[in-house]
């Protein structure tokens, strides 16, 4: 069938949904103490990351469908009266996901088994995160609309969980001058209510998008409807459809009006939840657009990409200027993420093969950069307890010159310093857009200038956090007595905390330095992607 | 044959079939049983608990053989080759129709509502067994059979009058369940509930009687054919319309449909505990019934007049019972609430009927006389089973905990803080069927039936109605997941009380009689079975309605 290592059979993708679920059943079911919990945790995602590899490489060489097959496909009948099959299978844009994925979890735990939380019991904590794995691979592995929808909505509930009970009560809510929302559970709570209300709002304007679809094509078979592109479709359902499509996918992607949820959440969640917020749970929503939305109902998506590029470079311009005044660090990584996020759903509105590349590529690259940010601030976050740029001690190229040096990698790779894995998704999605005069039409050159313009403004606020945290003005810390005050120790990275970062680091630079290892798995998949679309 | 006094003999003949009123007659049957052994037994098991266990095993079997009869009918040839057994007609020859008149038919659709209502009355049941509603077992017993029997008889009824009869004997006997906590609260839910129930017959009454003037017959499939008939005089149909409005009036209450919900919250927190679940989930199934046999089988040539109706009602019903319920703070009015909400989304399928050429398309095949509205009813009733399924399993939880905390905390939410560390199996048990109610994964029952729910509207074109009704999922996420997470909320600290010590959490202290045990496991099992296969809510009623 292909021309892979045949390692493991298409059950391989069953277990790799499967068997995070079931680790998360064990711990729920057991309260197991910590130090057993995460070791668990960290088998688990351990023996999913080798499955997810195994996997790949039997799924290898990434000619993705309508073309062929994907490479590796399980395909077992579940709801016949709806003809929903649990259909799974692994191509050339679900690889990359699926391996960063797998990746990111299991450092998550990896982290874990070190620096916990303060409150709450670990083991529930772990068991969440591998229910989100699952939910996440499930996701990304699915090849049939309502198995989709059922996966998107899996990993709801455990990362609610996560933010508000794990999450950070001593967060001080109010990062911006005169606000004055409540701490502690409340706004654990709220953030939590907010993440989920704005998500489910947009997955249950999402479903009535995929039934239409199902309805009126009388399948909800992905393979099937991305071999048929949409021709079986009237312009208006197509239309119909994307904008129910998009509207959904675009709130957890998130698109810029409707990314509101994003900030409170990765901010007050615990740097576990918003490394698998930023790296995972984002790019189910723009997963979703290049799975779902491109190849079944490409007619509808090119109505209304000019509003979903204007909307992509709006929230990468909005974003960045927003960066420029926010005072808490791990806030600010955050709302980079919606600056971000918006270049891949620019690269997507293109509706090019450079753009979909670039947003296929900017995807991995930003859930590997964003990770390692969230990674780099929570461990200076525990160290003083606080986030806000202002209390934080400057200096760290000296004072703490492992994080310092990390934070300083993480931000140079996040602003898309050439030979850095940002560099190449973002540099591709203004290619795309750039030469998308089919689909975003008149503003195709506009949104591309923004953008461009937009890297320019991630690299001015990013270094202004350099300038601010890694030089500083001497040595003297610019931290209040109450918050432990001058004289205090402040370790620098332990030798744990950097190999769990250390991965990163290194699919950052190796991403960057040999973009192609990436290009080459996505590239035949985004071809046969838009062979549908005319 | 019988003569009529016109000297003209008009032939008619009359059949009864008794297979097919089983599952009817044997809960009256047992009723009888518990009565008698009232009247009859000696003096000396009234002493013991042996006449009290009789009385539980009657009843409990008489449930149970009623199931065991809608099996046996699932089984006869008529049904297996895709027909109807029909149980009590009559044809009369000078009429000059082939077919019988039918009073009830036992048919894929009677069969289905049938075994959904008797599973969750042994379930009720089993957990009234030791609650305070059930003290008088003989007043509790009988008034259930009684509400049982209505609602199975709702299920195959196919004349208004049927209908009527059986929708008063599924509802009124419930009066009485709710007046046996014989206290203030009791007796004012009872009224509430008694008042609205007379109020909807006084408008079910008055819709027959007019679908009676209308189309000249009191049997639905008269009336569905005089209806379809493109040739009825406007003003007939004005009427006909009419009538339609006022039943659907009529029997909304049942399901608790706005504006008709407003005795739900009180009469749920007025009756014993076991015996407002019953009413969530066998009253519910029973006005259900109702309403899929009046609408889906009866009136749905005019379903242009009532589904924007329908449509509308169920919206309403779900907003309101959503935004009240996220303010609620009492477990059981919260419950209330949410059955309102869950019972918009139970019609909510039907107002798709509203454009007649989809109605034709998604009958899928078009019957002896007219398509049918299958895909429609067919997706109400899947989201009523999952709706029951999670419903019950959440009740039985609520139940058995409101007998292990003080009196005066029975019913707040504040005492399902960390109920996870004291009862870890029934903290899962609720969690997971709060879950299914909010329809989100690992509840996938909940996410398949709302999807089964919508899917008629998107393929109808009902686009104001289904987007409304998408905007009430997150709606009612919000309150369901405020409970969800007050079970593993860690306990608040007792100021001046005893010290929370970690090596008694996890040891469960409930001690859960052998009834409730079977209660929250059929619950629980019926939650994780249907979340497993779908199937099971999705392809209901294959063969079409009857």
């Amino acid at each position: 069938m292909t021309g892979g290592v045949d390692l493991v059979g298409p059950w391989a993708l069953a277990v790799l949904v499967a068997l995070p679920l079931a680790g998360a059943l064990v711990l729920l079911g057991r309260g197991l103490p910590a130090r057993t919990a995460t070791r668990v945790g960290v088998t688990i995602s351990g023996l999913t990351l080798l499955l997810a590899l195994a996997a790949a490489a039997s799924a290898a060489p990434f000619a993705a469908y309508p073309g062929s097959r994907p490479g590796l496909e399980l395909d077992l009948d579940w709801i016949p009266a709806l003809g929903v099959h649990l259909h799974l299978g692994l191509d050339g844009i679900s690889v990359p996901l699926v391996l960063l994925t797998a990746l990111l979890t299991l450092l998550v735990c990896l982290h874990l088994v070190r620096v916990q939380p303060d409150a709450g019991r670990v083991g529930g904590l772990v068991a969440c995160v591998l229910a989100v794995e699952g939910g996440a691979l499930g996701t990304f592995l699915a090849l049939d609309l309502v198995v989709f929808f059922v996966a998107f909505e899996t990993v709801l509930v455990p990362m609610w969980f996560v933010i508000a009970r794990w999450g950070d009560s001593g967060q001080r809510a109010s990062t911006l001058a005169g606000s004055s929302r409540p701490g502690g559970e409340q706004a654990r709570r709220e953030a939590a209510n907010r993440f989920v209300l704005f998500t489910v709002t947009g997955s249950a304007l999402m479903l009535l998008g995929l039934l239409l679809v199902a309805m009126r094509s009388g399948t909800t078979d992905l393979v099937l409807l991305a071999q048929r592109g949409g021709q079986d479709l009237a312009l208006g359902v197509q239309t119909v459809a994307a904008c129910l499509l998009v509207a959904g996918l675009a709130v957890k992607a998130p698109m810029f009006p409707l990314h509101t949820w994003l900030p409170p959440a990765h901010t007050i969640a615990p740097t576990a939840g918003s490394v698998l917020l930023a790296g995972v749970l984002l790019k189910l929503g723009t997963y979703g657009l290049v799975r779902v939305v491109v190849p079944v109902v490409p007619q509808g998506l090119r109505e209304i990409a000019p509003v979903l590029g204007a909307f992509g470079v709006a929230g990468v311009l909005w974003a960045g200027l927003a960066c420029f005044v926010e005072r808490d660090l791990k806030r600010l990584i955050a709302l980079s993420s919606v600056a971000h996020m918006g270049f891949v759903l620019v690269g997507i509105a293109s509706m090019t093969p450079e753009g979909l590349q670039g947003a296929l590529f900017a995807n991995v690259a930003h859930g590997l950069i964003t990770g390692l940010l969230f990674l780099v601030v929570g461990a200076v976050k525990d160290r003083h307890h606080t986030a806000e740029l202002a209390l934080l001690d400057r200096n760290l190229r000296d004072r703490l010159p492992r994080l310092g040096w990390l934070l300083a990698f993480g931000a140079l790779a996040g602003l898309g310093l050439p030979g850095l894995a940002g560099f190449w998704g973002e540099l591709l999605a203004i290619a795309g857009a750039w030469r998308s005069d089919s689909a975003m039409g008149a503003i195709s050159r506009p949104v591309a200038v923004l953008a461009a313009v937009g890297t320019a403004v991630a690299a001015a606020y990013l270094l202004r956090v350099l300038r601010r945290l890694w030089h500083g003005p001497g040595g003297a810390p610019a931290a209040p007595a109450s918050l432990g005050g001058p004289g205090r120790f402040i370790g620098d990275a332990t030798r744990h905390e950097v190999v769990v970062m250390m991965p990163l680091v290194a699919a950052t630079v190796a991403l960057g330095v040999l973009p192609a290892i990436l290009l080459e798995v996505t590239g035949p998949a985004v071809r046969a992607l838009l062979a549908g679309a005319p | 044959m019988i003569a009529t006094g016109h000297g003209e003999p008009l032939a008619a003949w009359f059949s009864v079939s008794s297979a097919g009123l089983a599952p009817v007659a044997l809960p009256v049957l047992g009723l009888l049983v518990v009565l008698l052994l009232d009247a009859l037994a000696p003096a000396r098991w009234r002493a013991g608990r042996a006449l009290r266990r009789a009385q539980d095993g009657v009843s409990l079997l008489a449930l149970l053989g009623a199931g065991a009869a809608v099996v046996g009918l699932w089984r006869s040839p008529d049904l297996v080759a895709g027909g109807a057994v029909q149980a009590v007609c009559s044809w009369s020859a000078g009429s000059g129709q082939a077919d019988p008149q039918c009073s009830f038919v036992v048919s894929e659709l009677t069969l289905t509502l049938q075994a959904l209502i008797v599973g969750a009355a042994v379930v009720s049941l089993l957990l009234a067994l030791d609650g305070t509603g059930a003290r008088d077992r003989v007043a509790h017993h009988v008034l259930f059979l009684a509400a049982v029997t209505g609602a199975l008889a709702l299920a195959g009824a196919r004349d208004l009058v049927s209908l009527m009869v059986a929708l008063e004997l599924a509802s009124l006997p419930a009066v009485g369940l709710v007046g046996l906590r014989r206290d203030a609260p009791g007796a004012q839910g009872a009224l509430t509930f008694l008042y609205t129930a007379i109020v909807s017959l006084g408008l079910l009454a008055l819709g027959a009687g007019m679908l009676l003037l209308a189309t000249g017959s009191l049997y639905l499939r008269d009336i569905s054919l005089a209806l379809a008939d493109a040739a009825l005089p406007g003003p007939v149909r004005a009427v006909a319309a009419l009538g339609v409005l006022l039943a659907v009036a009529g029997v909304g209450y049942k399901v608790s449909l706005a504006p008709f919900h407003l005795w739900t919250p009180d009469t749920y927190a007025g009756a014993p505990l076991p015996v407002a679940a019953f009413l969530s989930v066998v009253s519910k199934a029973a006005g259900l019934a109702a309403i899929v046999v009046l609408l889906g089988v009866g009136l749905w040539p005019v379903a242009a007049v009532w589904a924007p109706v329908v449509g509308a009602l169920a919206v309403v019903t779900m907003t309101v019972g959503n935004v009240v319920a996220l303010r609620q703070h009492v477990a059981v009015r919260l419950l209330a609430w949410s059955t309102v909400a869950q019972a918009g989304w139970v019609v909510l399928p039907l107002a798709s009927l509203g454009d007649a050429d989809s109605v034709a398309a998604s009958a899928g095949r078009v019957g002896p006389v007219l398509a049918e509205p299958r895909g429609a009813v067919a997706a109400s009733v899947g989201y009523l089973v999952a709706y029951v399924a999670a419903g019950l399993a959440a009740f039985a939880v609520v139940v058995v905990l409101a007998r292990h905390v003080p009196a005066a905390e029975e019913h707040t939410l504040e005492s399902y803080r960390g109920l996870a560390r004291r009862e870890p199996v029934a903290a899962a048990v609720l969690g997971f069927a709060l879950l299914c109610l909010a329809g989100l994964p690992p509840g996938v029952m909940g996410l398949v039936g709302k999807l089964i729910a919508l899917r008629p509207l998107v393929d109808g074109g009902a686009w104001v109605v289904a987007v409304a009704a998408a905007l009430n999922v997150a709606l009612g996420v919000a309150y369901y997941l405020r409970w969800t997470a007050l079970l593993v909320a860690t306990p608040r600290p007792v100021v001046g009380g005893p010290a929370v010590s970690d090596g008694a959490a996890g040891v469960p202290t409930w001690r859960v009689r052998p009834a409730e045990g079977l209660a929250i496991g059929a619950g629980a099992l019926a939650c994780v079975l249907l979340s497993v296969a779908p199937q099971l809510i999705a392809g209901l009623l294959p063969n079409g309605l009857l």
